[in-house]
């Protein structure tokens, strides 16, 4: 199953924003969206989660391989404008401790 | 108050149309959204283990999900007719919510949330099929 991200750019980053649910139907074709970005050399990706209203752990699992990748190719991944109840999911799962969650894109933007 | 009772074949394609099914179930009780998206999130990862982790020996591999609000609280029941697999026998400890990004393990956190978002869960095999009970506590709006 398919996923829309828009895709803008700001500062020197990609900004990607998934929009409506990210779960175990689409988390694979969410996967290789990002993972290509990657492989194209983006070194800066921003997750800008203001359109999105559910994620499960097959979409945080994504976000953790390319955080994984970004960090072996010095390149950097943040993630803002969650809903709360996304950005609990992320506390509960301790990525809060390594992947940069900010309030806004604009704060994202400064994580360097 | 209306309970909601799904027969989906096992796979992962089906939790859109479940969420959707819920979405209803908890606007009919009056169920606050956070509770809602719980009990969408627990669905997604208690579905996509049975399918993933679960063998299916039986030529129409079907998940029954039962959702049922009661005197604040959602019991959520899936049974399932793979052979016998038990989700709650997995070690919690067992999932690495703390080690540093390089060795942070991929994957083992869906069951996790299950448990954290939970206030209880029972796994047992009866009549050949997997039975899973979740119960949610919710505060009802009025309070």
């Amino acid at each position: 199953m398919n996923i829309e991200v828009a895709e803008e750019r700001e500062g020197g980053a990609l900004i990607l924003l998934p929009v409506g649910r990210l779960d175990s139907a689409n988390a694979r074709a969410f996967e290789s969206i990002v993972m290509d970005h990657i492989g194209n050399d983006e070194r800066k990706l921003i997750f800008d989660f203001g359109r999105l209203s559910f994620i499960s752990s097959s979409g945080m699992r994504v976000l953790l391989i390319a955080a994984k990748r970004l960090s072996a190719n010095e390149g950097t991944i943040a993630l803002c404008n969650m809903q709360d109840h996304i950005e609990e999911v992320f506390r509960v799962s301790g990525f809060d401790q390594i992947i940069p969650i900010r309030d806004s894109r604009k704060a994202a933007l400064e994580v360097s | 108050m209306p309970d909601l009772h799904v027969s989906l074949p096992a796979k992962l394609t089906e939790v859109r149309n479940l969420s959707a099914s819920v979405e209803e179930f908890g606007d009919a009780n009056r169920l606050p959204q956070p509770t809602v998206f719980i009990i969408n999130l627990a669905l997604d990862e208690l579905i996509t283990n049975a399918v993933t982790h679960g063998t299916f020996n039986v030529p129409d591999p079907t998940i029954d999900i039962h959702l049922k609000a009661e005197r604040n609280v959602v019991t959520l029941t899936m049974e399932d007719n793979g052979s016998p697999f038990d989700p709650t026998a997995m070690d919690a400890g067992d999932v690495d919510t703390t080690s540093a990004l390089e060795e942070r393990a991929v994957g083992g956190l869906g069951l996790h949330l299950v448990r954290t978002f939970a206030h209880d869960m029972a796994y047992e095999f009866v009549d050949g099929r997997n039975r899973l009970t979740v119960h949610h506590h919710f505060k009802s709006e009025s309070e």
